[in-house]
């Protein structure tokens, strides 16, 4: 099968960020990365392909600044990668736009599956996904742990509230990944080597005759108007005893030692 | 020694020197007990003084050495050979809440510091200002204070050096409440006998840090790790020299074998480290890092080491080269000891530095006293510099029993390591854990001049009694 990855570069959800005098985040120190839940993705597309054939390719808005990224996703498991560069995309809407409209570029063949993310690390919004299946008038399937092919589509293990439900999806559809119950792979040297050498495409919107009617500032149908840091968390200690009564005996101790029961 | 015991009158008289922060009694929390390896006992001190300052540090001496009381200092008590147990009683001096960042000199590159200030508090603010403190001991929350008094190494020390080659100058209060300063921020000095350097690892049994200037370097633009598996734990130590041989200049080159990885990774919760390559079961690990400050030379680098370690028989070279990959290869590296215990009834550890050559031999020795002493063993290290730190364990044996054979299993293993030409301690410290190991290894001369030198700063010997050198 032929599978897409889209991703995004977000800065280290590691690091802390602050808000700078004129209420933006501080990002200049902080590096970028690729989303956590695209590398989920990327993972998952690169078993799959693995296990049943077929190529990944990644796909990102952005420009220069995204190649080192793109690359990483080139020496862990992705055969093509794609940038188109255009910065006067501002929602998610045009986001899936542009990236409904470049899917149909990147790649000599139509896409079996669009992987993405179930949501970034920055901000959070969740929605690109299930947009871009929208724009594409293609099934969604959201919150997916797990990826198998079956005859004309694929089976689909989706984590809900209560547990896991399996549903099935024909081709081409999107799914939007959640955090498996395994971590992304590292690059070995040579994968790494090879992923300095390979090429990456450039996307234009014009290029993929996208209307910018459709993706620009005048189309965003959400505005961001502000944004505020969140409480300061009290500082804690972890308990990670396994085994509950050891956890609750652990607990006890402490609380004991610091006089509080 | 006589030493005596605190009166309502003292423990008033302490009161008054810090007020609200002196406690007796039910007051003391447990956890000033002991330290991090509790098989070398709980003492429960008389009193327990947080200080705030020199100067109340300074009078609490005053009083104690007036009335023979001894004083145990304490960081944040993260150590491993007893050595901030108050096994004498009298009082326990702790100075976590001398935590303040005094100032940075940036033209300098230096900082002043309470002793209570934690590594980590040091680490994330000296990064926040594009610096780096360079020693990098694996407990992330012990106090600086702590780190000096035992010359903390850790990870990093392959390519910086240990906790002693960043301290420029401290004020010391010595057991009679006198206060000292020692060093300064000069580059070189030939001044006479550097008090400094004495009191670097003397593990508060002379005198009582409470500031600390230590040298910073600008932090380095860029770091890639590598994990290494090799087919067996002897290819992997052997290939340790290489690095060195070809000019690598790795900042942290850490080994371990397979056990102790699945146990850490289990206890973290992901598992990182592979565990098959193309067919190949990984036995051992290397996990390197180096820095720099350009990318791409950075690639050449690590380019140039894959080569020398596939060559010398690494099964495959994976790059850890995103935040979130760097910081899961170490995660698992930075709780052996916290997996260890967690799986651990009964444990005993020894941290003897041997020289880089002989790490390979030392290790089958060290295995193979697992059968001969009937205790299970678990080993990982700083392979770049030598210092290895060996567990014996149990879950089944009665501690007496495992005690006895612990007792066996160190006595063995310190003799190994000084006929190979090895130390007691990297960067623990002897504490009161490990003096008769100092004393076999050093010799009856070495162990004289110490005893004599504790006499001098502190005469009626009541600072960390039974600690270093001074078994009472």
């Amino acid at each position: 099968m032929e599978l897409l990855v889209c991703i995004k570069q977000v800065p280290d959800d590691s690091v802390s960020v602050s808000l700078g005098a004129d209420g933006a985040p501080k990002l200049d120190e902080i590096a970028p990365v690729v989303n956590a839940f695209d590398t989920y993705a990327l993972e998952m597309a690169a078993r799959f392909k693995e296990a049943h054939g077929g190529s990944v390719t990644v796909l990102t808005i952005g420009g220069d600044a995204t190649v080192p990224a793109l690359r990483s996703c080139l020496s862990v498991g992705a055969d093509h990668a794609y940038k188109l560069a255009e910065e006067s995309v501002c929602d998610t809407q045009g986001i899936a736009y542009l990236l409904s409209k470049a899917s149909a570029k990147a790649g000599e063949q139509p896409f079996d599956v669009i992987f993405c993310g179930s949501e970034s690390t920055d901000a959070s919004s969740g929605q690109v996904g299930a947009q871009l299946a929208e724009i594409l008038g293609i099934p969604v399937v959201t919150n997916v742990l797990a990826v198998e092919p079956r005859e004309g589509g694929v089976t689909l293990k989706q984590e809900t509230e209560e547990g896991y439900r399996v549903v099935e999806a024909p081709c081409p559809c999107v799914v939007t990944i959640v955090k498996p119950n395994y971590e992304p792979r590292y690059p070995s040297i040579k994968s790494k080597m090879a992923a300095r050498k390979m090429p990456i495409g450039d996307l234009t919107a014009a290029g993929v005759e996208a209307d910018a009617a459709q993706f620009g500032p005048e189309a965003a149908k959400v505005r961001r108007v502000a944004i505020s840091a969140p409480p300061q968390r009290q500082s804690g200690v972890k308990i990670q005893e396994k085994e509950a009564a050891e956890a609750v005996r652990r607990a006890m101790e402490m609380l004991a030692g610091q006089k509080l029961i | 020694m006589n030493y005596q015991t605190l009166t309502p009158d003292l423990i008033q008289q302490l009161s008054a020197i810090a007020p609200g922060r002196v406690f007796t009694n039910g007051d003391i929390n447990e956890d000033y007990t002991h330290d991090e390896m509790p098989i070398y006992g709980k003492a429960m001190p008389e009193a327990v003084v947080e200080a705030a300052s020199t100067e109340e540090i300074a009078a609490v001496m005053k009083l104690c050495n007036e009335h023979c009381i001894p004083v145990t200092p304490r960081g944040a008590g993260t150590g491993l050979v007893g050595g901030a147990v108050a096994i004498h009683g009298g009082v326990l001096l702790v100075t976590t809440r001398m935590n303040k960042i005094l100032n940075y000199d940036m033209e300098n590159f230096t900082v002043t510091v309470q002793p209570g200030v934690l590594l980590n508090t040091l680490a994330e603010d000296a990064s926040s200002k594009g610096l780096l403190y360079p020693p990098d001991p694996g407990e992330k929350f012990a106090t600086l204070g702590g780190n000096v008094s035992t010359n903390a190494g850790g990870m990093r020390a392959v390519k910086y050096g240990c906790t002693r080659d960043y301290v420029k100058a401290m004020t010391v209060v010595l057991p009679t409440g006198e206060v000292v300063k020692l060093g300064s921020s000069v580059s070189k000095t030939s001044s006479g006998y550097s008090l400094l350097n004495l009191m670097i690892g003397s593990e508060g049994t002379l005198g009582i840090i409470t500031e600390l200037t230590l040298k910073l370097i600008p932090q380095p633009k860029e770091t890639i790790s590598l994990i290494i598996p090799y087919p067996d734990m002897e290819s992997c130590i052997a290939t340790v020299p290489s690095f060195f041989m070809h000019h690598l200049n790795p900042q942290a080159l850490e080994f371990m074998g397979k056990d102790i990885v699945i146990s850490s990774e289990a206890y973290v919760g992901k598992q990182v480290f592979p565990r098959k390559i193309d067919g190949v079961e990984a036995e051992a690990y290397l996990l390197v890092t180096f820095d720099g400050n350009d990318a791409d030379e950075l690639d050449a680098v690590i380019e140039r080491a894959s080569e020398v370690v596939l060559e010398a028989g690494a099964i495959d070279v994976l790059v850890a080269d995103t935040p979130a990959l760097k910081r899961d290869a170490w995660a698992a590296r930075s709780s052996f000891l916290e997996a260890i215990m967690a799986d651990t009834k009964l444990l005993d550890e020894c941290d003897v530095v041997v020289p880089v050559t002989q790490i390979a031999k030392f290790l089958v020795y060290v295995d193979s006293l697992e059968e001969s002493v009937g205790l299970k063993v678990r080993s990982f290290g700083h392979a770049g510099d030598g210092n290895l730190h060996i567990y014996c364990c149990s879950n089944d044996l009665e501690e007496d029993e495992f005690k006895a054979r612990a007792e066996k299993f160190m006595e063995a293993v310190y003799i190994k390591a000084t006929e190979l030409g090895g130390q007691v301690s990297g960067e623990h410290g002897i504490g009161h854990g490990k003096v008769p190991f100092l004393a076999e290894s050093v010799g009856e001369v070495n162990m004289r001049l110490m005893e004599n030198i504790k006499k001098v700063f502190d005469p009626n010997l009541i600072l960390n009694p039974g600690k270093v050198c001074y078994k009472l």
